[in-house]
This record gives structure tokens, C-alpha cells and sequence, in this order.
């Protein structure tokens, strides 16, 4: 088994964990302040990343993209992942490969901007009524002449404030279930589409999260992505490499920045006469956080390579999600606690740090619903997904 | 012109640096190596040459281990257009570096040579004064900023009294300084582009230099931990300690 990395994504991943220390951290402070990234700045990081080739990596070369394997991409991830959300978000995009299902017109239109940067698509499946049931939409989509009229309403969706154009999953068929549902290009400007308020989170300051209306919204067919009836299909087939990169190997390069400070920390404050890195409980906090973080990390890794594989490790995807947004979790948590009281104040980014680490447990699917499709893998086929040979 | 710039793969700055248990030398086993900073900012100068018109072609050569051509490929990340490697395993000692130095400027015939003012690794600070004493040329030591003229350069150094600025025919050798300028990032891009460009492979014979270093290397040892301070009463005492215990006066 070659663990090697070779020297091309070496290089890459050097610049990008220089961009993300000079160019994106030092913003972090006064972003999660003030709550908002101004405009200027935002242009300006995307305008850096974009000069360097950074933004849409995941993104095939074809499009204009890098084109990076998904080992390749959570390397990437796992540097990207070390400043806010927002941050990520301008100087490299979250450009979802949902898009990949664009075709004819579709393309120039929703697909290509996306991946150069000119317009940010939101992904819109929540409602307040179905969050983790996913199939309990009640946004319905109706067929119209040769178009669609939409009706519903969606929440929590992030960045919405500052997106385009959205994916936003509605029924279609309301007899036929989870296979009833299809998926939507939905331009900010259309007519009777409303942003509603942005709804005020614990962490993730700087990036909206918002409500969406939609009353009467005249579609055409072009609006519609991917085949009738097979949208939500579409989206767990496509937001599973997302989930990998963007919620495992981001939390596992966020808890290894923290265990740094932490290890810098446990270092150089002394009580009782010697550096508390010398107690043992101070010790095994350090040590836990560094298996858990190396286990998520091969955990992410080896899936990734399964997807470049060609093989479908859904299993495994929830496994890492779960895994490496709950060694972020209690990586953050330990840090509160091996900081002391300076990990609650503010002047630190300990509980900063430990507040934009609670929601990686419940977005992109709930810990306990992505342990529902682990055990149903499990009882349906067996352990030997774990192993595969 | 042609800018011609040595690169040497080193002990990355952050690496905490160990002595070898036998006193041999430094841990290099598990070590991150990089490019020599002096040299990323001496290929920086290059390229900023290039993009002003000034230069035509920036070469970057390494003498090293075969992975002396990954410092090579940063190098062509950042935008040198081609590469010279001279294979050695072991140590080179600056004057066999810059006989083989003299022989590719012999070959390939630069107007200038950007080198690094020293190495981090063996801070000898000598590879660029005997090469231009091998070659004849003029140097510029410790350049804090470069301005191409024509048929010479004018180069300002840091020095102990603060900055001078002289001016010295081409063809020159030139040695960086840490404020020279700021290294880019190597751009996706041109980290792709990299793996097309050429890089040429030969040995020290090849360039008619035996690299067998002339100085044996005794022991290596950490340097002493540092004593806590002491407060002394009185200028007699100092004087007593200074002469007595520190036996420096
Ligand atoms: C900051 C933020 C950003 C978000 N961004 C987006 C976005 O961009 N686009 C988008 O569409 N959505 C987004 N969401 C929504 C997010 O995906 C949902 O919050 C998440 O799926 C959970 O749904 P819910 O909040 O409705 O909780 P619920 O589904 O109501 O879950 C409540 C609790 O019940 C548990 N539960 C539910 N069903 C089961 C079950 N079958 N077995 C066991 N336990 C169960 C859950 O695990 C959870 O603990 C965002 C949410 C937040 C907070
Ligand atoms: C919101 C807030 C309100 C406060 N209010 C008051 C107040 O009103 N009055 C007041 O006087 N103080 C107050 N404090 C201070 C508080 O009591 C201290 O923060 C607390 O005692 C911990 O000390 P420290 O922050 O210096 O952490 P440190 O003592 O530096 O501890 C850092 C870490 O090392 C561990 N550690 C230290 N020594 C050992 C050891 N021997 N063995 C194992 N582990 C060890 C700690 O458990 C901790 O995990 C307040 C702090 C906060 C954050």
C-alpha cells in the first residue's frame, strides 16, 4: 500500500496551505465579529485564489476546472478546511458536481459559471417540515404547458444570500414517494422566488443561511436538472464525494490546526512550577486527539480512493462524515479545556473554533442518520464492505 | 539574456533539526526537505526579469540526490522555463559546487547568475564570491533590489552600515538578500505546466569536477543549553565574573 503523495500535489498543497495562512486566517477574527465578509474583500480573496487557479478544483479540466482525483481533492480540503466557511467558500468555491448533470443549454447557462466563479450556486432540499427526511418535501413542482410552476418553501440554506442560482429538490409526482421528487436551476431573479430572512447560527458567522419562497414560480423545461422523477437519487449520488471533501477532510485539517495550538499551548503555559504538557491528563488529550485525527484522516483517504476506484463505498462516505465531524467535535472540546478559561474568552479562537464544529454533526446528514445507513449496509450485506478485496 | 539560478534542496526552515545519534551529522530520515529560501527568492528575481522583458530564459540547475529534481520542479512551478540537475549523493562543498557551476555557465553561457546568498542548511555564504572568481566576473553580494541596465546591473546591498548601491558589468554574479523581494506561489497551473518542461541529467565528471569534499567533518553537536542569568551587586564583581568565570576579558 503506497501512502506517497507525489510531488505535483505536494506543490499544490503547499500553495494552498499558504493561501489559506496569509491570505484567508488573518481574516478570521473580525469576520466572526462583525458577522459579515465585506463585498471588497470577498472579490479580492476570489480574485487571488482564481489568479492561482485555486477556485472549482473538484471541477473537471474539461470545464476549467483541476480536475483533482478525490484522494487528491480531500488532501486539498484538508487545507482548505483550516479557516471559516465563508473564507472557503470565496477563495476556492463550493461549486457542487450536482452541476456535472447539466446538459445542452444547461451548460453555458448554470454549469460553466458556476465553475469559473461568475455566478455561486446554494443547494435547497431542507424545508422546516423535512430536514433529515429528505423525501418529506412538500415543495411541489407542477407541470405547466411545457414548463413547471413551483410552490414551497426552504430553509437553512447556506450562502443563499450571496448565490445566484439554486438547486432546489420538489415533488413532482406526489404518488410516488422518494421516486417522485426532481431537482431544479432555480435563478435568484425569477419571479415570485423571494429570499426570506437570514437565520442567525451559533458559529459559521460571515456565511447567511436563509429562507426561501417560492409562490407561483413560473420554470421552463430547461430548468429542470437531471431526469423527472430522479432527483433525490441524483443528489445522493453526487453530494457523497461533496460530504467526503468538504465536511470529513475539512474537519480533520481544522482539529489538526487546533491540536497544534494545543500542543504549543501545552508547551509554554506553566502551573505548579512546569509546563502543564508534563500532566498526564493534559498528555492524554493531546494523545486522543492525535489517534482520533490520524483514523479519520486514513478513513477519508482510503474512501476516496474507493470513489476514484470506481466503487460506490456509501457506507464508508457515512462512516467518515461521521467520524471526522466528531473528531473535529471533541478535538474543539478538549481545546476549550486544555486552554482553560482562555479557551472560553474571545480574545482566542478556541471557542470559535469550538462553535463552528457543532453543526458538522447535523448538516449534510444528521450522525445518527448516517449510522442508520451504515447498520442498514451492515444487516443487508454484511461487514465486508470494511475490508473490500 | 539567459539568468541562470542554482537551487539547493535543504532541510525545510520549520524542521526542528536533530543531531544524528553518532554525531555524524543532522537527522535527514522522515525530514521535510524544500528549496533553499534564498534561492526561491533568487528565482523569483528571475522570473520577475522574465516578465519584465529583461531576460529571455531563466534556468534553474540543483546538484544533489535524485530528489534534487523535485526542487527543480518548484522551481519550473514557479515559472523557471528549464532544468539542470547534476546527480551526487553526498556532500558538496561550495567550491566543488561552484567548478561545476562555472561549467554550466560555461555551456550554456548566462549574462547573470542569481544565487542565494547562502544555504540554510551549512550557512557557508561562499558559493557566489568563487564563482565569480572562478569565472572573473563581477558580484553584487546580499542584493535587497536589482535593476537591469544595459551591459550592467545596479544592484542595491545590505550591508552592516545600512544600504549601498553599486553598479557592476555584465556578465555578473549576484547573490539575494532576504528583502530582495517575496517569493510567489506556485499557481495550479504552473504546476502542471512544470511536468512538461525539460530537465537535463549529468553527472559532476560530465563537467570535468571531482566533488570529493576536502574537509572532514569531526563531530556534530547541539549547541550548548542556554544558563539562566545571574544579577551581580557591582561593576567589580562583573568585572570579576567576566575575567575569572567567563574568562572573556
Ligand atoms: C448552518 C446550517 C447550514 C445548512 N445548510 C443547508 C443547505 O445549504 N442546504 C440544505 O438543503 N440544508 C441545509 N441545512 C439543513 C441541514 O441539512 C439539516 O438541518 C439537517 O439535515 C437536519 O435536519 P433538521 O434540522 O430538520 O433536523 P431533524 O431532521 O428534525 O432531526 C432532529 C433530530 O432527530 C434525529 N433524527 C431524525 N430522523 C432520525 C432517524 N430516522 N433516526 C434517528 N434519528 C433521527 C436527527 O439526527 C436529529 O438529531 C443547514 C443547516 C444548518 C444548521
Ligand atoms: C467566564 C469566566 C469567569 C471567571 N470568573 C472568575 C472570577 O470571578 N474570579 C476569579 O478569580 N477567576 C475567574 N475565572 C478564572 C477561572 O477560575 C480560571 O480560568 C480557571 O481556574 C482555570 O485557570 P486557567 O484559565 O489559568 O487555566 P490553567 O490553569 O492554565 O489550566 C489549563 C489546563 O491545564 C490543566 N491543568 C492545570 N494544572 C494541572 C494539573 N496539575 N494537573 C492536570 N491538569 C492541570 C487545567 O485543568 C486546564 O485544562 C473565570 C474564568 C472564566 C473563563
Amino acid at each position: 500500500m503506497d501512502f506517497s503523495i507525489d510531488h505535483e500535489t505536494r506543490l499544490l498543497l503547499e500553495t494552498v496551505k499558504r493561501f489559506v495562512k496569509t491570505e484567508l486566517q488573518p481574516l478570521e477574527a473580525d469576520l466572526d465579529r462583525s458577522g459579515t465578509l465585506p463585498p471588497e474583500t470577498a472579490r479580492a480573496i476570489f480574485e487571488k485564489s482564481k489568479a492561482l487557479g485555486l477556485y472549482g478544483m473538484n471541477m473537471p479540466a474539461k470545464l476549467g476546472g483541476a480536475g483533482l482525483n478525490a484522494v487528491d481533492m480531500c488532501l486539498v480540503e484538508e487545507q482548505t478546511g483550516q479557516t471559516s466557511d465563508i473564507l472557503v467558500r470565496r477563495a476556492f468555491g463550493n461549486v457542487y458536481e450536482v452541476l456535472l448533470a447539466c446538459d445542452g443549454a444547461r451548460i453555458a447557462r448554470w454549469l460553466l459559471p458556476a465553475v469559473t466563479g461568475e455566478r455561486v450556486c446554494s443547494i435547497a432540499i431542507t424545508e422546516p417540515g423535512a430536514g433529515s427526511d429528505a423525501a418529506g418535501i412538500k415543495t411541489q413542482a407542477r407541470r405547466d404547458g411545457d414548463g413547471w410552476r413551483l410552490n414551497g418553501q426552504k430553509h437553512f440554506i447556506s450562502d443563499g444570500e450571496f448565490s445566484d442560482f439554486f438547486v432546489v429538490s420538489a415533488v413532482t409526482d406526489p404518488d410516488a414517494g422518494a421516486r417522485g421528487i426532481s431537482l431544479f436551476l432555480v435563478d435568484k431573479q425569477t419571479p415570485g422566488f423571494t429570499v426570506g430572512r437570514n437565520q442567525p447560527m451559533m458559529g459559521l458567522r460571515g456565511t447567511s443561511h436563509v429562507e426561501l419562497f417560492f409562490e407561483d414560480v413560473a420554470l421552463g423545461s430547461e430548468n429542470l436538472l437531471g431526469a423527472e422523477g430522479r432527483g433525490l437519487r441524483l443528489a445522493l449520488e453526487t453530494l457523497g464525494r461533496i460530504r467526503l471533501a468538504h465536511i470529513g477532510a475539512r474537519s480533520v485539517g481544522m482539529a489538526a490546526r487546533i491540536l497544534g495550538l494545543m500542543t504549543e499551548h501545552a508547551r509554554a503555559r506553566r502551573q505548579f512550577g512546569q509546563p502543564i504538557g508534563d500532566f498526564q491528563m493534559i498528555q492524554s488529550m493531546l494523545a486522543d486527539s492525535a489517534i482520533e485525527i490520524n483514523a479519520a484522516r486514513l478513513m477519508i483517504l482510503n474512501t476516496a480512493w474507493e470513489i476514484d476506484q470506481g466503487l460506490d463505498p456509501r457506507e464508508k462516505i457515512s462512516m467518515a462524515k461521521t467520524y471526522g465531524a466528531e473528531t473535529y467535535c471533541r478535538v474543539a472540546d478538549r481545546a476549550v479545556q486544555l486552554f482553560g478559561g482562555l479557551g472560553y474568552c474571545q480574545d482566542l479562537p478556541i471557542e470559535r473554533f469550538y462553535r463552528d464544529s457543532r453543526i458538522t454533526r447535523i448538516y449534510d446528514g444528521t450522525s445518527e442518520i448516517h449510522r442508520t445507513v451504515i447498520a442498514r449496509g451492515l444487516l443487508k450485506d454484511g461487514p465486508d464492505f470494511i475490508a473490500r478485496h | 539574456m539567459k539568468v541562470l539560478v542554482p537551487v539547493k534542496r535543504v532541510i525545510d526552515y520549520n524542521v526542528k533539526v536533530r543531531v544524528k545519534a553518532d554525531q555524524t551529522g543532522v537527522e535527514l530520515a522522515n525530514v521535510k526537505m524544500s528549496m533553499n529560501p534564498f534561492d526561491e527568492i533568487a528565482i523569483e528575481e528571475a522570473i520577475r526579469m522574465k516578465e519584465a522583458g529583461k531576460a529571455e530564459e531563466v534556468i534553474a540547475v540543483s546538484i544533489g540526490p535524485q530528489q534534487a529534481q523535485e526542487t527543480i520542479r518548484t522551481a519550473l512551478a514557479m515559472g523557471a522555463d528549464r532544468g539542470v540537475h547534476v546527480l551526487h549523493d553526498g556532500v558538496v562543498e561550495p567550491l566543488a559546487v561552484a567548478k561545476m557551476l562555472k561549467a554550466i555557465v560555461e555551456k550554456e553561457g548566462p549574462t547573470v547568475v542569481i544565487l542565494g546568498k547562502q544555504a540554510i542548511d551549512d550557512d557557508c555564504n561562499q558559493t557566489g564570491q568563487m564563482l565569480s572568481a572562478l569565472l572573473g566576473w563581477s558580484q553584487a553580494t546580499f542584493a535587497s533590489k536589482i535593476e537591469v541596465g544595459d551591459g550592467e546591473l545596479t544592484v542595491t546591498r545590505e550591508v552592516d552600515a545600512g544600504l549601498e548601491t553599486i553598479k557592476v558589468k555584465t556578465p555578473a554574479i549576484v547573490t539575494t538578500d532576504l528583502r530582495l523581494n517575496e517569493p510567489r506561489y506556485a499557481s495550479l497551473p504552473n504546476i502542471m505546466k512544470a511536468k512538461k518542461k525539460p530537465i537535463e541529467a549529468m553527472s559532476p565528471a560530465d563537467l570535468g569536477v571531482d566533488p570529493t569534499p576536502r574537509l572532514a567533518t569531526l563531530k556534530v553537536v547541539e549547541p550548548a543549553k542556554r544558563a539562566g542569568g545571574v544579577k551581580v551587586a557591582d561593576v567589580a564583581e562583573l568585572v570579576s565574573k567576566l575575567k575569572n568565570e567567563a574568562k572573556v576579558i
